[in-house]
């Protein structure tokens, strides 16, 4: 079922080569810096402002549709945030690496060496979304911030420390990435076994370390890989190699960990708050959720809060709970509640995708205005300016979104079913939970 | 995928079922179409009444009042619009000849949360919605009963 | 340092400062002799900016656009047709003034209760310095109308006077009931107090006497003011007023808890009756005093009020429009 790209050399040479890697990066850091630059400068009407328009209809779009889907971390391979943090850091931008290490250079603590900060950011930046999707000088403040984070992490840490611990796009990504078709491995274990010098992971004359302080040789899901290529540029054996396989094989492997089954726990319920809130006709709790720093909102937080943090957690530790008792298992529920977290991987992903097709769907006509006229300024640069607002295909977006729902589900159960082979514990209360929560989320989109 | 005899008439009767539920017509109440006239208060950012009920065939009339700026009220797959300024409550008339559950938006921009400011037309049942609900609930029953592994762990 | 990375570099730093500066240039560029008004609710700022100033025969470039909702923007005392701002887009506009003076350029669709103070000036000067008009003040001030005072009418109808009805009775009706002069000066109720006691027409009914008095009020509009009445009534003072002129706009109730009391309901007779175009001229002009009543007299003309006065009176009076 696994079959490997990297054995045509033609697609090997392609993904080696820094000179296609480099301008597709360039041209994402440009729309970037644009971004912030239309945030910052241009009308506050968002739907007519680039930043908005093509941050969180365009790029949210692609990002949740297609690259998470089908290419895992791929965004992360292009992402502009890491780029000139890590040029300071190396001091190049092309350049292999000198021997010196440049900068601080400190290793991230290991404390906090997981992903509960990404869930901190995230959630920060889930509870002011409101305010964020509208207003493009706070998509600009957040987007500078980011950069301004990911450079001064450079400068301290090593690798891209941003990247792996703090970026709350990263903290999602890689967990659904579980869930895509494409990975990176190494071929051969034993001979990574027998390699002295790990240039993999220590750099060499041709090549950096990985960035993503991950050990090629140990990958054993696609969580922290961030498809950066180096270590194919580096390995000296040839025995990095990117391959399709099934979707989701990396979602049966057993997990014990907290933090990771915590992030399912806070996109599954995000996405059903988001579509309660934004997609439904109740003004109170929009304005609730728009208007910060008021008692309304605080309710609104802590209720989102205790629903993604307390209500869902506790709801699906009861379903474990039951399913232990019922199969008189003497596995304790806390290594089935990790376990099973992990199907709703593919239950959350497809719960995002069936809210963004409402989303993108309905304001999609925006980003050929916002081509033309960036900034709100008047400009008519393609000719699209004046693209009067229609949503687009609202007859087929319900067969659609029930359609990603279910297979969601199915795929959520058949992942359950796995994972209770192996924690033996029996799924089916798991799949109640499941079958529950989609229900729920259909009533919202629908 | 190796299924047993058995498993095979479970997911093709999964498979039928799954077909009934989607595709079967249901038997539909035909009242005789009303005319319907409802008085729709557009304000930053919801409508009130935010959900409007109609049975199919009614001629539906919404007079939108603006409380507060200028609003529109576009519904989505009828494609019909209107907008209002306050002082002057504008109407809309169109025939509810599509069933099923549809959202109607602001389509004049009136202030940050312009894009949600949503209600919904509900004309007749929302089908989709209870097929949706049944193809689901088959779809987790089929997921149960067909995938032996899930019963092999001494079930209750 | 090899020349890929030097080239690379350079890559970076140009392609950086060009992609932020040149938008920055272009607007700049675009915008020399270019007036930039960003439109914003009056709770937040009004007109930016909110006075201009132009010279006669110049033409004045404006680019408007709106910061928040839907505005749309006019001059004062002028026939141009209002041009919409929209809220991200960008409305280009040319005026050319023939006259020095101070314009005033004002909201026309309504953009939340305090819409009316989003308004600005355009200081027009040059040109030849004609003598300057004398104005004559307005009848209010030359009456000596106390126009925040109450004014019930002493009398009202028992039913629904009738222009039409009216008619029959207008040859018996002198010639100074039908003065501009008269109508302006005079409330219904006065009228008819004045006319019950001609004795040229002791012969009528009460309520012929008042449909006469409903006639008179007619033949001082015309059909044309009325429906440019009804229009401006509807886009301007129904908010506040109702659109059938009850006091019930949609802005009423916060009128009444900023200000305590409800707008004028014209729909009631017993204060309506009591009032003379002047008086209603009067309180159009000049607006106010702490009731929340806009200004209008920099909006619109004297014959434009006028025509809106005759429509206020066909809400419970004569032989209305509608």
């Amino acid at each position: 079922m696994r079959s490997e790209l990297t054995r045509f050399p033609f697609v090997k040479s392609l993904l080696k080569n820094r000179w296609l890697q480099l301008p597709v990066s360039f041209v994402m850091l440009a729309g970037f810096l644009f971004a912030i630059l239309s945030g910052f400068a241009g009308t506050p009407i968002g739907n007519h402002n680039f930043s908005i328009v093509f941050v969180w209809i365009a790029w949210w779009a692609i990002l949740i549709l297609v690259a998470v889907p089908f290419f895992g971390r791929g965004w992360c391979a292009v992402c502009p945030i890491p780029l000139p943090g890590e040029w300071l850091q190396r001091g190049a931008i092309l350049e292999p690496p000198s021997r010196k290490p440049r900068w601080l250079n400190l290793r991230w603590p290991n404390k906090l060496r997981n992903i509960w900060l990404q869930n901190l950011t995230f959630t920060l930046v889930a509870l002011f979304s409101s305010v964020i999707l509208t207003t493009p000088k706070v998509t600009a403040i957040i987007l500078s911030a980011m950069l301004f984070l990911a450079v001064g992490m450079s400068i301290v840490f090593e690798r891209r420390t941003f990247c792996r611990y703090l970026c709350p796009v990263g903290g999602f990504i890689g967990l659904y990435a579980q869930a895509a078709p494409i990975e990176l491995r190494v071929k051969d274990k034993q001979a990574c076994a027998a390699c002295k010098d790990k240039p993999c992971y220590n750099g060499s004359q041709v090549g950096y370390g990985c960035p993503w302080d991950v050990f090629p040789g140990g990958l054993t899901k696609n969580t922290y890989c961030g498809l950066c290529m180096e270590c194919l540029r580096t390995c000296p054996y040839d025995n990095i190699a990117i391959n399709t396989r099934p979707f989701a094989a990396d979602l049966v492997k057993p997990s014990r960990k907290m933090d990771e089954a915590f992030k399912a726990f806070i996109m599954l319920g995000a996405a059903m708050v988001y579509a309660g809130v934004l997609l439904g006709p109740w003004g109170a709790l929009k304005s609730a959720a728009y208007s910060v720093g008021t008692v309304a909102w605080f309710g609104y937080g802590m209720a989102f809060l205790a629903f993604i943090f307390g209500l869902l957690p506790a709801l699906f530790w009861l379903a474990v709970k039951l399913g232990q008792e019922l199969s008189k298992s003497d596995v304790p529920a806390r290594h089935g509640f990790a376990a099973f977290a992990k199907a709703l991987v593919p239950l959350g992903l497809m719960f995002w995708v069936a809210f963004s097709l409402s989303f993108v769907l309905t304001n999609a006509s925006y980003i050929l205005v916002a081509l033309s006229d960036p900034f709100g300024w008047g400009w008519n640069l393609f000719g699209t300016a004046a693209v009067t607002w229609q949503p687009y295909l609202t007859t087929a977006l319900v067969p659609l979104q029930t359609l990603v729902l279910i297979g969601g589900l199915l795929w959520s159960v058949c992942t359950a079913q796995k994972i209770g082979t192996e924690v033996k514990i029996l799924p089916v209360p798991i799949v109640v939970f499941s079958t529950l929560v989609t229900l729920a989320m259909l009533g919202l989109l629908l | 995928m190796k299924l047993s005899r058995k498993q095979w008439s479970y997911f093709i009767l999964a498979g039928l079922a799954g077909a009934v539920i989607a595709f079967a017509p249901l038997p539909v109440r035909v009242a005789p179409p009303t005319q319907r006239i409802f008085r729709v208060e557009a304000s930053q950012f919801a409508y009130s009444p935010a959900v409007l009920t109609v049975d199919p065939g009614d001629t539906v009339t919404i007079e939108l009042v603006s409380m507060d700026v200028v609003h529109g009220l576009y519904v989505d797959s009828y494609g019909v619009s209107v907008t209002a300024d306050p002082g002057q409550t504008a109407r809309l008339t169109f025939t509810a000849d599509r069933s099923g559950s549809f959202r109607f938006r602001c389509n004049v921009t009136c202030g940050a949360l312009h894009p949600f400011m949503i209600g919904k037309l509900r004309v007749g049942p929302n089908t989709l919605l209870w097929r949706a609900i049944g193809l689901t609930v088959l779809a987790a029953l089929t997921a149960i009963i067909l995938f032996p592994r899930l019963s092999n762990v001494e079930a209750a | 340092m090899k020349r890929s990375e030097i080239l690379s570099r350079l890559l970076v730093i140009a392609g950086v400062l060009i992609m932020l500066s040149v938008p920055l240039a272009v607007h700049f560029y675009n915008g020399q002799n270019i007036v930039e008004i960003h439109g914003r609710v009056a709770e937040s700022g009004g007109w930016s900016p909110s006075s201009i100033e132009a010279k006669v025969g110049v033409p004045l470039h404006l680019h408007l656009t709106s910061d928040d909702v839907m505005h749309s923007f006019a001059i004062g005392q002028s026939d141009m047709a209002p041009v919409d701002v929209a809220p991200g887009k960008m409305t280009e506009l040319t005026l050319t003034f023939d006259k020095p003076g101070t314009y005033m350029y004002y909201c026309t669709r309504w953009c939340g209760p305090n819409h009316w103070r989003m308004r600005g000036t355009i200081e027009v000067s040059g040109g030849s310095s004609d003598a300057p008009q004398l104005v004559s003040p307005p009848l209010y001030m030359t009456l000596n109308l106390n126009i925040d005072a109450p004014h019930p009418a002493p009398v009202t109808p028992a039913d629904r006077p009738s222009a039409l009805r009216g008619a029959a009775f207008a040859a018996m009706l002198s010639s100074n009931y039908l003065m501009p002069d008269y109508y302006r000066t005079h409330s219904p109720a006065q009228s008819y107090l004045n006319l019950r006691a001609d004795s040229a027409l002791s012969s009528l009914s009460d309520p012929n006497v008042w449909d006469l008095v409903a006639y008179i009020w007619q033949s001082n509009t015309t059909p044309d003011g009325l429906a440019k009445g009804q229009r401006l009534f509807a886009q301007n003072c129904a908010a506040c007023h109702g659109e059938l002129g009850e006091g019930n706009g949609v802005f009423a109730a916060g009128v009444k808890a900023q200000t305590g009391k409800l707008p004028a309901n014209f729909a009631d007779p017993a204060s309506m009756l009591g009032a003379s175009p002047a008086l209603l001229q009067g309180k159009i002009l000049r607006g106010g005093m702490g009731t929340g009543m806009p200004y209008w007299g920099p909006i619109f003309s004297d014959e434009t009020i006028w025509g809106i006065i005759g429509y206020l009176y066909t809400f419970k009076f004569g032989e209305g429009q509608r």
